[in-house]
């Protein structure tokens, strides 16, 4: 009777492990019944994030009633972590999000698309920004369709450079008047400028000033070439010699500069243009305002960069994903995220939706300095290995506003270190 | 004698499946969760594996390229070492300290062990923030600093000597309370009579500890070393959310190094080399440890 008992608990247990092993093992399958599951893979950063894109993800179930949508999200920092194991695994969604700089290292999960394969998809290049798929191009391949673009602007606390008294960022304004307002905004332990950490942060305006990009459009590494080292040099310099920003405390500080000026503590930051409204409503109430990066000699050409979505390598249901692309991108999917000002959409009749969300106070503030430096954007090119880039350069970059090391002979260690 | 021995035979063969049937959970969890993937780690260590493509067998290629050729690894070994060759005396000999100082005779010993206590729950995000608030130019320790000595402070944190050292100041600072939690207990379990006779015989204060309370809970002191070591050569978190490694790779200790290889680099043969590696050093300090216990713990037999 007690062997028998115990025969059954352990029966039991056995029955219930192989249970859960079957349950998690059916959800990685194939949809319900016999509708196909279109997986879609993207980042989200909070909740708001998650209800937009189950918006964006309603309206693509709508125009395929044919097929079952699925949404998977990841915070930014975990998403391209994520996609790395997953495409180890051969788990890659049929559509994965992907952001244009970060497409060098991942072009071999991603299906190139053709001319036939944009047309299954109902998408046309002429529709979009000028430029826009450059985005998602790699190395002359596209891999992906933008669903938003971005350029780079410095963001200005009005209230700091009027304690300042410093001159006001304006359209059309250059790196001279740049170093007059940093200057004048230094004070009382207040900062003019926040030194960006991250790639777009910190490149941005040496890209303006030099004319040059650290990449050619080949992929070819050129981080050491004169004009962009000098430029380089100066911008480190806005720490190291003219003192108008604060040292770096830590390498892990991605957002610094950013934070700085969130905090009040820096009167300017290089920014993207998606946390435009973010900034303009901020928390801490101060008057925000923007400006298009300051001209050079060779005018004030910033990155143009984005975000898209591609159809995976390894999809099953290569039509039926590529309907999903083109709908997750059609006019109501990109009306729908310019109306909700979350982004400025990639396709060039929706975009005039995006002022109509912003505040009238700010709108015509936004969309004159938006015309303006969407006008100047070149693509950001870049290299096969330029994660690897970015991690060796973030934390030397540390030790060059600190003074230790020199930009230049930063920059020459990455050029011999990942430029073959 | 004959029925006796075929009775147990037949009831140890019945109660062996019994067993084998309460086991085989933790067995399959062990196998597929475990056993498996070191397997699969061994594996990839001698081939050339990227998280997407072809894989193809290279032998001991990533073991001499981490050797000869990868620049981050020969730093990533020695920060490792530095940093347990510093941690690891402090944290055991600070956490014998308090365990002492808080002897039976402390009012409010309770609450003081909660205290010493409370930076090991806390995630290690939170204590990682705090320090870096506190470390950071604009921060707490350079505020007090130039306010009441007119002294500027390093920037800790961007400095590759004081980066490592606040690395290890705050790993010290937030594991103390475990340790000492662990010394705490051993000392307790110290029989009375002992010290009442060493007492009796002369031995005070610091020599009754010297050479009567230590050697008695040397076996605790044992454990906690080499888990201390152990984890301290195996440490991550501190360092990627405290310096990113930085400046440069002054911080950058061998798990850090394996992650980003593995993740961020996508080279997950070189990765699992690296980490083989790790594992090699962890089992040699082990062994030495092990074989030198008989010199210095001493066991209630």
């Amino acid at each position: 009777m007690n062997r028998m008992r115990m025969g059954g608990v352990a029966a039991a247990t056995g029955v219930a492990l192989v249970l859960t092993g079957c349950a998690g093992g059916s959800d990685a399958a194939g949809g319900d019944g016999d509708k196909p599951t279109i997986v879609v893979d993207m980042w989200a950063g909070s909740e708001s994030d998650t209800e937009a894109l189950e918006a964006q993800v309603a309206i693509a179930q709508e125009q395929n009633p044919d097929v079952t949508i699925k949404l998977q999200t990841a915070p930014w920092g975990d998403f391209f972590t994520k996609l790395t194991t997953n495409m180890a695994s051969g788990n890659m969604a049929c559509i994965t999000g992907m952001s244009g700089a970060q497409l060098g290292g991942y072009t071999a999960g991603f299906r190139a698309l053709s001319d036939e394969d944009l047309a299954t998809a109902g998408l046309d290049l002429a529709d979009f920004n000028p430029g826009a798929e450059g985005i998602m191009s790699f190395e002359g391949e596209l891999y992906g369709m933008p669903f938003d673009v971005a350029t780079m602007l410095v963001y200005y606390n009005q209230d700091l450079l009027s304690a300042g008294g410093a001159a006001t960022p304006e359209i059309g304004w250059t790196f001279d008047d740049f170093e007059q307002i940093a200057t004048d905004a230094t004070a009382d332990g207040k900062y003019g400028f926040g030194m960006g950490m991250g790639a777009y942060q910190w490149m941005s305006l040496p890209i303006a000033l030099s004319g040059t990009q650290p990449a050619a459009e080949d992929g070819s590494l050129q981080i050491d070439s004169p004009e962009f080292v000098e430029a380089a040099s100066w911008f480190s310099g806005l720490v190291t010699d003219m003192g108008v920003a604060a040292p770096v405390a830590s390498a892990s500080d991605t957002g610094w500069g950013e934070t700085q000026y969130t905090g009040g503590n820096a009167a300017m930051a290089v920014d993207g243009t998606w946390n435009a409204t973010g900034y303009l409503d901020n928390e801490s109430g101060f008057a925000a305002g923007m400006a298009p990066l300051p001209a050079g000699p060779s005018g004030n050409a910033g990155p143009i960069l984005g975000s898209g979505y591609g159809v995976s390598a390894t999809c099953e249901h290569p039509e039926e994903a590529l309907k999903v692309l083109g709908s997750l991108l059609s006019k109501d999917a990109q009306d729908y995220i310019a109306s909700s000002g979350r982004s400025y959409p990639a396709r060039t009749e929706s975009q005039p939706l995006y002022f109509e969300s912003i505040d009238e106070e700010h709108r015509e503030h936004v969309q004159s300095v938006f015309e303006s430096a969407f006008a100047s954007t070149v693509p950001l090119y870049m290299t096969q290995n330029w994660a690897k880039l970015e991690s060796y350069i973030q934390p030397n970059l540390v030790s060059v506003y600190n003074g230790q090391t020199t930009m230049a002979d930063m920059l020459e260690s990455a050029q011999a270190q990942f430029g073959n | 004698m004959t029925t006796t021995t075929k009775r147990r035979g037949s009831l140890a063969r019945v109660e062996t499946r019994q067993a084998l049937g309460f086991a085989s959970p933790a067995l399959v969890g062990l196998a597929l969760f475990t056993i498996v993937p070191v397997g699969l780690s061994i594996v990839m260590s001698v081939f050339d594996w990227p998280t997407f493509g072809d894989r193809t067998f290279t032998g001991a290629d990533n073991y001499a390229k981490l050797f000869t050729a990868s620049p981050d690894f020969w730093p990533a070994l020695r920060n490792s070492a530095v940093y347990t060759l510093l941690y690891v005396p402090l944290s055991v000999a600070l956490s014998l300290v308090l365990a002492i100082g808080l002897g039976p005779r402390i009012r409010g010993r309770g609450a003081l062990r909660v205290l010493f206590f409370i930076p090991v729950v806390v995630p290690m995000v939170a204590n990682v923030l705090v320090w870096k608030m506190m470390l950071q130019p604009q921060g707490l320790f350079n505020g007090i600093a130039q306010g009441w000595f007119g002294v500027s402070l390093p920037n800790f944190l961007a400095d590759p000597f004081w980066a490592m050292a606040m690395v290890v100041a705050m790993s010290v600072w937030q594991g103390l309370g475990y340790n000492m939690l662990i010394f705490s207990a051993a000392l307790e379990q110290l029989p009375d009579s002992v010290l009442e006779a060493a007492s009796i015989d002369g031995a005070r204060g610091f020599r009754l500890v010297w050479s009567v309370m230590i050697p008695m809970i040397s076996p605790a002191i044992f454990f906690a070393t080499i888990m201390t070591m152990i984890s301290s050569l195996q440490v991550f978190a501190q360092p990627q959310l405290l310096t990113g490694g930085g400046p440069g790779n002054a911080t950058k200790p061998l798990v850090m190094f394996i992650w980003e290889q593995g993740f961020t680099f996508g080279d997950l043969g070189l990765a699992a080399a690296a980490a083989w590696i790790l594992f090699a050093i962890i089992i040699a300090i082990t062994g030495m440890q092990f074989a030198a216990q008989r010199k210095w713990v001493h066991y209630e037999h």
